[in-house]
């Protein structure tokens, strides 16, 4: 009997000690996913930023899984294999982003999953996160510096600013005048009226347009009418024509006047030749006084007997009631 | 010409290693005594176990509230079970519960061989025909290298508690968060290590106690003599070891 209960004891003693291993290696398994059912994941990233395997994934600031392996893949880029619970799969979509991040200020490495807002499909087996460059604390603070001295500069204009108008009286009489103020009002309503009327013409000149459009008037016709265009096209042609030849026939002309102006032929003799002018209005004296003769001649002809007889016969035949 | 002091060193050394060595001869070849072994689990196992409950959870509770000054001081207060949690599953539970039990159990093994052996109970059982190396020896040995994880796990679970008390003394940690935390931190690198290591802690203890009570001379002085070497030596082994299992570690890289 003390036998046994002394193997009792002892069997309560090893099972005690299993049970707590094996408790203690199962919620350290389960921390890092081991037993629930996973897919596997992947991330490139250029940089790692010391992420180690067994880091925690997150998604909307709870861990949904573990690093599984982080291993170089070529001399830009490190492959980040990351194991996640299947039972937030149906949460996380195939387009989101992936960014190592800290817990806290100075914790752990960690992976942050973030939705971005378009629609996509959920995550599968084996595919793979974009991911962001983190922002590092350096870039950071050389950022802040930069913006900083901008800062520095901004507000010691605005303090020049602020100045200025503390001792500036026009910019104050102009701030409390309210006769100006009044003033502004009916500029304002007669440029809102102004507007009006812009607006109603704009709109009858818009009708115009309209009916310009449709064809209507004049200007619409010749916009719209397509006979009409063609026969437009066609005068064109021919007063195109018609001033080509217009150009010859002046050209014509001008080598005329050239030839004239010369003094060749008889017009340029006419009207250059001063003593043949002179010559003419001679010989046209003589003519005329040649002619004079000629005529008296003619009727002395008329009178004699020879011819007599013929003149009044031909006076009798133009004129029969004259006798 | 060689000092006697070196002489004997390496006297012992080499007697202690093929004592070890022995014990797998002997353990290995059939005709077991089960009997005897489970009555040395008991002995070593379960009869330790309040004085190894005891101090795991003071140490936990101790451990924890030395740390938390420093860590209050880096504003790291909520680090607390995370760092308790690994110096105490990985250091201070296995060398702890070892020492206790090279204390204990070591010293205990080594009297009563010992005292056996210079009442020559140890020649006479050779003579009767039971191989007095195999009924004392590797029960006790056996014993020692299974019970000893077996402590160091149940050691682990107490401090750890102590530990969850001791947060809470000055702070408010819920018993969830504690283990939540605690099981965050650690990890299969963390705990695996530690308990192989304390299967040669308590191999050690056993070696140990059993060869200095297997060899001892002079009479009843003797058997206080090699009790006290026995614990001094052992106790000497389990940092030996501990330092040769932190270099293993380090290089596979299991942290």
């Amino acid at each position: 009997m003390d036998n046994l209960s002394r193997n009792t004891k002892l069997g309560i003693f090893v099972f005690a000690g299993t049970f707590f291993f094996i408790v203690l290696l199962y919620f350290i398994g389960s921390k890092r996913n081991l037993f629930s059912s996973t897919i596997d994941v992947y991330a490139r990233f250029y940089d790692a930023e010391g992420l180690m395997k067994g880091n925690s994934i997150r998604y909307s600031g709870i861990n949904i899984g573990t690093v599984k392996n982080v291993a170089i893949e070529n001399d830009s880029t490190v492959l980040v294999t990351m194991v996640i619970q299947k039972q937030v799969i149906k949460y996380i979509k195939k387009n989101s982003l992936a960014s190592i991040g800290t817990d806290g200020l100075m914790g752990n490495k960690l992976v942050n999953i973030t939705n971005v807002s378009e629609a996509s499909e959920t995550i599968n087996e084996g595919d793979e996160f974009k991911t962001l460059k983190a922002i590092s604390t350096a870039e950071m603070l050389k950022t802040l510096s930069v913006t900083n001295e901008n800062v520095r500069l901004i507000t010691d204009d605005l303090k020049k600013i602020a100045s200025k108008v503390n001792n500036n009286n026009s910019l104050w009489n102009f701030l409390s005048d309210t006769v100006l103020g009044n003033n502004l009002k009916q500029a304002i309503v007669s440029i809102k009226l102004t507007g009006d009327r812009t607006a109603y013409i704009a709109g009858d000149f818009s009708k115009m347009l309209n009916d310009v459009r449709d064809g209507k008037g004049v200007l619409g016709a010749l916009l719209v009418d397509t006979a009409l265009s063609g026969k437009l096209n066609q005068s064109i042609v021919s007063i195109k024509m018609i001033s080509s030849d217009l150009a010859v026939v002046s050209g014509d002309l001008s080598y005329i006047t050239k030839k004239v102006k010369g003094g060749e032929g008889a017009v340029g003799t006419l009207l250059t030749d001063t003593e043949f002018v002179h010559n003419m209005n001679k010989s046209m004296a003589n003519l005329n006084t040649g002619t004079q003769g000629f005529s008296e001649n003619m009727e002395a002809l008329k009178h004699s007997i020879f011819l007599r007889k013929y003149f009044k016969k031909k006076q009798k035949e133009k004129n029969p009631a004259a006798k | 010409m060689v000092p006697k002091v070196v002489y004997e060193f390496f006297d012992e050394l080499g007697m202690i290693s093929y004592f070890g060595w022995r014990f797998f001869k002997e353990g290995i070849k059939p005709r077991y005594e089960f009997r005897e072994m489970i009555r040395q689990c008991y002995y070593v196992g379960y009869k330790s176990l309040g004085l190894v409950a005891l101090t795991a959870f003071i140490m936990g509770l101790v451990i924890t509230i030395q740390s938390r000054p420093t860590l209050v001081e880096f504003g790291a207060e909520d680090w607390l079970p995370k760092m308790v949690s690994v110096s105490l599953v990985r250091e201070i539970a296995p060398v702890i519960t070892a020492l206790i039990c090279a204390g204990k159990v070591g010293s205990g093994m080594s009297a009563e061989l010992g005292a056996m052996k210079v009442t020559e109970q140890i020649d006479a059982m050779d003579v009767s025909g039971t191989n007095p190396f195999k009924y004392l020896v590797v029960t006790r040995v056996f014993a020692t290298t299974f019970m000893v994880p077996l402590l160091v796990i149940l050691a682990d679970a107490i401090s750890l508690y102590g530990g969850y008390l001791g947060c809470n003394i000055r702070g408010v940690v819920s018993w969830q968060l504690y283990w939540n935390q605690v099981y965050e931190t650690l990890s299969y690198g963390d705990v695996l290590p530690s308990i192989i290591k304390t299967f040669f802690f308590g191999y050690a203890i056993g070696v140990i106690g059993c060869f200095k009570g297997y060899y001892t001379d002079k009479g009843t002085e003797g058997v206080g003599k090699s009790a006290n070497a026995a614990v001094v030596l052992s106790s000497v082994m389990v940092f030996i070891i501990d330092l040769i299992a932190v270099q293993i570690i380090d290089i596979l890289n299991l942290t």
